[in-house]
């Protein structure tokens, strides 16, 4: 494989390698965001079970391995203030996402090019 | 033609690669929801032995390695359960086995859901293979002489 990489032009090459580092970074960039969204969907079930619970229930926050008494109205503007921060985090890597997609596409379209020629001429 | 077939062999190559992957990334979410289901139906027999028995009750707690501390049943109609994101509310007995039940209930449906998905992806793994010893036999009886 790394021989047939190495008859290609040298510029062909650069893309192609270019065209796997996108495609590393956007699946690192996929993994950060399907975590920020994994405990925002737990944020927001611990909001929903809160708000079933009355004003004076006891409640705790784990620490560590501990768990801590905590009060309703503390631990839901925890809560909140986490998921905002959360929200900007998922805004932000969607549109690094948004960027990697459309410039892997700009390289692919480009790599087609480069390569028609070569393809063509084989067998 | 033998152009033809080796590009389907190189595409059916790939396409059991990742096929294979999700097999084994769908194996090892089936793996966790059981340990899950495992872990809440522990927690579920502890609540029902723990609601039959009385205040003040001598209790051997498991702290880990085979080892207990001796404590008392201050309350067993006050369970602390946790509602994810590090939170944890106390609830009676009934409310907690509630809660439990219902997890329960959800995760049983994902691992069907999932089991689901893992017989199809396999089908169509063994499909594959099928086809891709198919076209290998057709390639080696059509260029025989060739060296490769």
């Amino acid at each position: 494989m790394s021989e047939d990489l190495a008859k290609l032009p040298p510029q062909v090459q650069e893309r192609l390698l270019r065209l796997q580092q996108l495609q590393q970074t956007l699946q690192s960039v996929l993994a950060q965001k399907q975590q920020v969204e994994l405990e925002l969907t737990e944020i927001e079930q611990a909001l929903s079970e809160l708000q079933k619970v009355s004003d004076d229930a006891v409640i705790y926050k784990s620490i560590g391995s501990l768990l801590v008494r905590t009060d309703k109205a503390k631990v839901t503007a925890d809560l909140n203030e986490r998921k905002e921060l959360l929200n900007m985090r998922a805004t932000v890597l969607g549109k690094q996402e948004e960027r990697l997609r459309s410039q892997m596409k700009e390289l692919q379209a480009k790599l087609q090019q480069d390569l028609a020629p070569i393809s063509g001429t084989q067998p | 033609m033998a152009g033809k077939v080796e590009e389907e062999l190189r595409r059916l190559s790939v396409e059991m690669r990742i096929l294979e992957q999700t097999a084994e990334a769908l194996q090892a979410r089936i793996n966790m929801v059981n340990a899950v289901i495992t872990d809440l139906t522990y927690a579920n027999m502890t609540l029902e032995g723990l609601e039959k028995q009385k205040e003040n009750t001598e209790l051997l707690i498991p702290i880990g390695g085979n080892s207990f501390i001796r404590a008392r049943l201050e309350n067993p109609d006050r369970i602390t359960v946790g509602i994810g994101a590090g939170v944890s509310v106390e609830k009676n007995i009934q409310e907690a086995k509630e809660i439990i039940r219902k997890r329960l209930e959800d995760l049983e449906k994902s691992r069907t859901s999932l089991q689901q998905q893992l017989s199809q992806v396999i089908d169509k793994i063994n499909e594959d293979r099928e086809r891709f010893e198919e076209l290998a036999v057709m390639l080696r009886k059509e260029t025989p002489a060739k060296d490769v």
